[in-house]
């Protein structure tokens, strides 16, 4: 301590230590000041590609909805046979079914541990009480608008794609809101449709698209990358199509809308990523690293 | 011992020499300062800033300074009020908001504070914790009013979540102009200049103290059939509770000697009731709950070994009170906590479950050898290592070196915080101290500072509870000053 640096002790090295009196001021700074500053410990290096893979998962939530508002507004135009997309619908849930299974030889199964005739039974059983309720689903809204019916689609859809689930580990993600987001949606669209059979084979395929064809996603990237990007392609290309048949500004809105989101935000990330700054040292808090619930199980 | 009590007038050479007509001594002294602590936090809350402030003051007044302390009301605790050796506190009726902080609107604290500062005539403002919202009000209306500031950080912040982010944008703008500040660890000081982007050389280091009257050693007290382990600090996830929780079923399994008394209270209370259930250890780890600090001495003087937890600590005075008490101190590696004591009064352990084991196994083996010092001895080292006296002295040596400096004028200051603080925070908080200082303008002209009553010192060179002596004994004492000199 003391203000005034004394010369004669110049071979006196300062110590980082609180409890000595050094013959330096209180406010001296040693060349060793700050030497335990680490930068960036835990930073992620992103490569590009592996964002643009990564950003398929979005694509192909943005594509399911597209897809389904599509088939919604073909159906309402008269222009789909509900028969036939219940047959569609039918097909290609039990292709997807096969594949589910075959694509990592059963090993998902084995470890849940569900029998497939547990699958058969709680099929039967939705498909039973959603025909029984459809009528009742149909006129459920029926003394709503239809302004607020599109509105709240709208809102609805929007937060599905909000609160989807796609791997990030964030306090906004609730695969369970977001999933009865889009069932709710689809109720609200299905109820303007002309029959009772329309509004059924709607929430049907809502199921399908916003249930069934994520965790098959899941698995197809998991398990066979390449065939998931293929397939993304595929889906996108159909949904643009889909969308053209409709309003040609629209599909092209949306075909930038997918090509800022698989490109361009990957591009800027790992731009971005340059300018990571993250500073840590002695101060930060420890992290307990351990499972200490082992002490009380 | 401490500044505390009146103490005899042995006791205090510095505060008699400072009494002394101004030509015999005056070498000693160039000037006595006003100072004006400013924090949230005072007693009667309890805990390390508030002793702090309390001890601090005291110290300055025994050399001969004014002090004030500005806190808000805690209940029906408000108005002025004088502490022991006439330490005049303004508990102010300002809203809390949050543990004990006050909402800021930056604004309408300044009136009052204004007040204040023109009647009791400050000259340093001393703002404490950077937790405290009246402190960082304080210093943006002493900076308006041109007033010299110092700033005490108490704390340690990491830089990773958005919340720290925002806190140390808050932090940069409040002390970019701030003439001084304090840390209390060079750990504290890294961490401080690093979240306000302060030049190194403004940032002092001065450590807390205790005082080591009040924690002596009583080797009586403990049991030395069994040994136990002492932990004294608050339950909460930031203490490392956690951690404990997994250390005792491991060792009251190995050791069937080992006993643990916790003191303090807190959420994570549960999780150490629930292990004491499950493992059957009702007789050997008691659970004493909240205690009153001056209480914690009678504690540690029952145990062998204190262990501390933390996860994150700027200075941690837990381990210099236990080590004061004689104990041997097992810690966390985190914070300033390495600084504070040397290697052969602590063992450091990494903040794990398995290291903090090994940690407090290797002070029971030297326990069980008595390689261990005794505590007398421990006492005798550490209670020359942090003492009040000194920090006062070394805080007066930051108030005299920014009591000739200049406060940087209104255009310069603009200028700074512009520069200083980014663009966007920069033009927004320049904006407010523009404001700050018309409502300042606005106050001034609706009750000038000459109509503003001068307060009677308490405390200073004319202070009305400064002990005075008849002039036969003054100067008597006096002369037998100038013979020892």
């Amino acid at each position: 301590m003391g203000t005034q640096p004394v010369a004669d002790t110049e071979e006196a090295k300062w110590q980082k230590v609180l409890y000595e009196r050094q013959p330096f001021p209180d406010n001296y700074v040693d060349r060793r000041f700050l030497e335990e500053l680490r930068k960036n410990i835990h930073a992620r290096k992103y490569q590009y590609w592996a964002v643009v893979f990564e950003s398929s998962v979005v694509i192909q939530q943005l594509c399911s909805v597209c897809v389904f508002v599509v088939i919604w507004w073909y159906m309402d135009e008269g222009l789909l046979a509900p028969q036939w997309l219940f047959g569609t619908g039918l097909a290609s849930s039990l292709i997807g079914y096969v594949l589910f299974d075959l694509i990592d030889g059963g090993e998902g199964r084995k470890k849940s541990g569900r029998t497939r005739w547990a699958d058969l039974k709680s099929a039967l059983v939705f498909i039973t009480f959603t025909y029984g309720f459809s009528p009742v689903l149909k006129t459920l809204t029926e003394s709503v608008s239809t302004d607020t019916i599109y509105a709240m689609s709208v809102f609805m859809l929007l937060g599905h794609l909000i609160f989807f689930d796609y791997g990030a580990n964030a306090a906004i993600v609730s695969s369970t809101l977001s999933l009865n987001m889009a069932i709710f949606a689809s109720v609200c669209l299905a109820s303007r449709l002309p029959r009772s059979l329309h509004a059924f084979i709607m929430v049907t395929f809502a199921i399908q698209i916003f249930a069934l064809w994520p965790m098959l996603q899941k698995k197809l990237k998991a398990c066979t990358p390449r065939s998931y990007v293929g397939v993304t392609l595929l889906f996108a290309f159909s949904a643009l199509g889909g969308l053209l048949s409709i309003s040609a500004v629209g599909a092209v809105l949306f075909a930038l809308l997918l090509v800022s989101i698989s490109c361009l935000c990957p591009f800027y990330l790992t731009r971005l990523q340059l300018f990571k700054e993250n500073i840590h040292g002695p101060w930060d808090e420890a992290e307990i690293k351990e499972d200490l619930s082992r002490f009380l199980s | 011992m401490a500044c505390r009590g009146g103490g005899g007038p042995g006791q205090f050479p510095s505060a008699v020499l400072s009494r002394v007509s101004p030509g015999s001594l005056s070498t000693y002294r160039t000037h006595t300062h006003n100072i004006c602590m400013v924090s949230d936090f005072f007693y009667p809350n309890m805990g390390g800033v508030e002793s702090h402030i309390y001890q601090l003051s005291q110290c300055l007044i025994e050399r001969g300074h004014k002090v004030i302390i500005v806190t808000h009301a805690y209940g029906n605790r408000k108005g002025i009020r004088y502490l022991t050796n006439g330490l005049k506190v303004y508990y102010l009726p300002l809203k809390v908001m949050y543990n004990q902080s006050t909402a800021t609107t930056l604004f309408h604290s300044l009136p009052l504070l204004r007040y204040i500062f023109v009647r009791e005539r400050v000259t340093i403002i001393h703002s404490h914790s950077s937790f405290s919202a009246m402190a960082h009000d304080a210093l943006f209306h002493a900076k308006t009013m041109g007033l010299q500031t110092v700033f005490t950080d108490h704390s340690l912040f990491g830089f990773a979540d958005v919340s720290s982010v925002l806190t140390n944008k808050l932090l940069t703008v409040s002390l970019c102009d701030t003439n001084h500040i304090i840390c209390v660890s060079y750990t504290s000081k890294e961490n401080t200049v690093l979240r306000a982007a302060l030049n190194p050389g403004i940032v002092s280091v001065i450590p807390n103290a205790v005082d080591p009257t009040d924690f002596t050693p009583d080797p009586f007290r403990r049991h030395d059939s069994i040994i136990t382990v002492v932990v004294v600090s608050r339950l909460v996830y930031r203490k490392g509770t956690d951690l404990l929780s997994g250390i005792i079923p491991e060792l009251c399994q190995k050791y069937p000697d080992l006993n643990f008394i916790i003191g303090g209270e807190g959420p994570k209370r549960i999780i150490l009731e629930e292990v004491r259930e499950r493992y059957q250890l009702h007789d050997r780890v008691r659970l004493l709950g909240a205690l009153e600090h001056k209480d914690v001495r009678n504690v540690l003087v029952q145990g062998h070994i204190f262990l501390n937890t933390s996860l994150t600590e700027a200075f941690c005075m837990a381990i210099v009170e236990a080590a004061s008490c004689g104990l041997q101190v097992v810690s966390t590696r985190v914070g300033g906590i390495p600084e504070v004591l040397p290697e052969n009064l602590i063992i450091l352990c990494e903040p794990s479950v398995k290291s903090l084991c090994e940690g407090l196994e290797k002070a029971i083996s030297q326990l069980k050898s008595g390689a261990l010092p005794a505590p007398e001895d421990i006492h005798n080292i550490v209670k020359t290592f942090y003492t009040w006296r000194n920090v006062a002295e070394r805080t007066e040596k930051v108030y005299d070196r920014v009591a000739g400096e200049a406060v940087l004028p209104m255009d310069r200051r603009l200028d700074r915080l512009i520069s200083h603080c980014g663009p966007v925070t920069g033009y927004i908080f320049a904006l407010l101290a523009v404001v700050n200082f018309l409502f300042l303008v606005f106050l001034r002209w609706v009750t000038p500072d000459s109509v503003i009553d001068i307060a009677i010192d308490a405390t200073g060179p004319d202070g009305a509870w400064t002990p005075r002596y008849p002039p036969s004994k003054k100067e008597g004492k006096n002369n037998a000053m100038s013979k020892t000199r």
